[in-house]
């Protein structure tokens, strides 16, 4: 699916400027390296293993399926932070968009999840998103503050369900933002019902 | 253009009224004509029938009812039942082609034009904005209002958070009417 506006930037608190644009057949080396700098600690809270050639060529058929719409952050043609929204096309979920997003350390605290994220909240509602859902472990202060900040609540708790790198269990967060009631006035307005006309 | 007759037919929960609407609103308020809008629906909001009379003039508008219109939006078959015997001989009818059959009963030199638009609304994303990809078809096909006008009209009339969506409806409705009206010049 092509995706209009970008590529787009950004510019950070910190004053730095990022090119924001959809991940495309071919990033797989970039996407490759981007996670394989990543701390073994901070991967460990990711779902699947990013740093294999594998999951790279998988990532991208699920793109190119339309089963998941990515963004990256580059810097100087690096990627420094990659957002995925994942669609699934058929079953009784279908109207549910889970988001993932990671940012190189070097990034954090500067406003770029949040940058990224609201892209996606956007472009999932746009493309007629119900609800997303986001996972967050108990101690991800700053990314609960930024999902909270875009309009997720917290809606489960799985407790004792990640392990961290020290083998201490702790809870998981999964907080949703349900953006159905866009749609219900959009469905208000084709009623076509004396009321609903203005 | 002294004075264009429109109507549109379809279902409750179609959003007939709402492209009536837009069109009008297009030719009134961002295009600088005058235009009219009669609606009408069953008791019922969703499932019955359904029409909106939209009239569009460079003249101030007397009479609003539509009674033999010069253009045809039809999303049902009922509403091609109803308002099909009703079009103008040499009137252009605009169809949902999955929804609607068209026999031989139409007046003389009456001109088809079909579009998949509820196929088009879905793989959009939104069955719901069904009637937006029609509004883009009817401004494609007819040229009766501008494409920019149609935009803003589409923009001022949709919930805040849907007008991307209904952006890329309004443009898939309009493209197509407009491929469908070059190949019809072409014959």
């Amino acid at each position: 699916m092509r995706l209009e506006g970008f590529p787009s930037s950004v510019t950070l608190r910190d004053g730095t400027a990022l090119t924001i644009r959809p991940v495309k057949r071919g990033d797989q080396p970039a996407l490759l390296a981007f996670y394989r700098e990543m701390p073994q600690e901070d991967r460990l809270f990711l779902k699947d293993d990013v740093t294999t050639e594998s999951w790279a060529d998988r990532f991208i058929r699920r793109i190119e399926r339309n089963e998941a719409l990515s963004l990256v952050a580059e810097k100087d043609g690096q990627i420094v932070a990659e957002a995925t929204l994942y669609r699934p096309q058929h079953g009784w979920s279908a109207h549910v968009g889970e988001l993932r997003v990671a940012v190189a350390r070097s990034h954090r605290r500067k406003g770029l999840a949040t940058a990224l994220s609201g892209m996606l909240v956007k472009l999932a509602t746009d493309q007629g998103a119900d609800k997303i859902i986001v996972e967050v472990v108990e101690n991800q202060v700053s990314a609960l503050r930024t999902f909270a900040k875009l309009g997720f609540q917290q809606e489960a708790v799985l407790r004792g369900h990640v392990r961290d790198i020290r083998g201490a269990r702790r809870d998981l967060l999964v907080l949703s933002n349900d953006v159905s009631h866009i749609w219900a006035a959009m469905e208000a307005l084709v009623a076509d019902s004396s009321q609903e006309v203005h | 253009m002294a004075k264009t007759e429109i109507r549109i037919g379809g279902l409750g929960g179609q959003g007939v009224i709402l492209c009536g609407m837009i069109i009008g609103k297009a030719a009134a308020i961002y295009d600088g004509k005058h235009a009219t809008l009669i609606q009408a629906f069953g008791p019922e909001a969703r499932g019955s029938a359904c029409s909106a009379q939209v009239t569009v003039a460079d003249q101030v508008i007397g009479y609003p009812y539509v009674k033999q219109p010069d253009v045809l939006v039809l999303m049902s078959q009922d509403a091609y039942a109803q308002f099909g015997p009703t079009l103008k001989p040499g009137g252009r009818l605009l169809y949902e082609e999955e929804l609607v059959k068209v026999d031989q009963k139409l007046p003389a030199g009456a001109l088809t034009f079909g579009i998949p638009a509820t196929r088009f609304a879905e793989e959009l994303g939104r069955r719901l904005v069904l009637n937006i990809v029609m509004a883009g078809f009817f401004t494609g096909v007819t040229g009766l209002v501008s494409s920019e006008a149609m935009e803003k009209a589409v923009k001022a009339s949709v919930p805040k958070g849907t007008e991307d969506l209904n952006m890329r409806a309004l443009h898939k409705g309009l493209e197509y009417g407009r491929s469908v009206a070059a190949q019809l010049v072409g014959r």
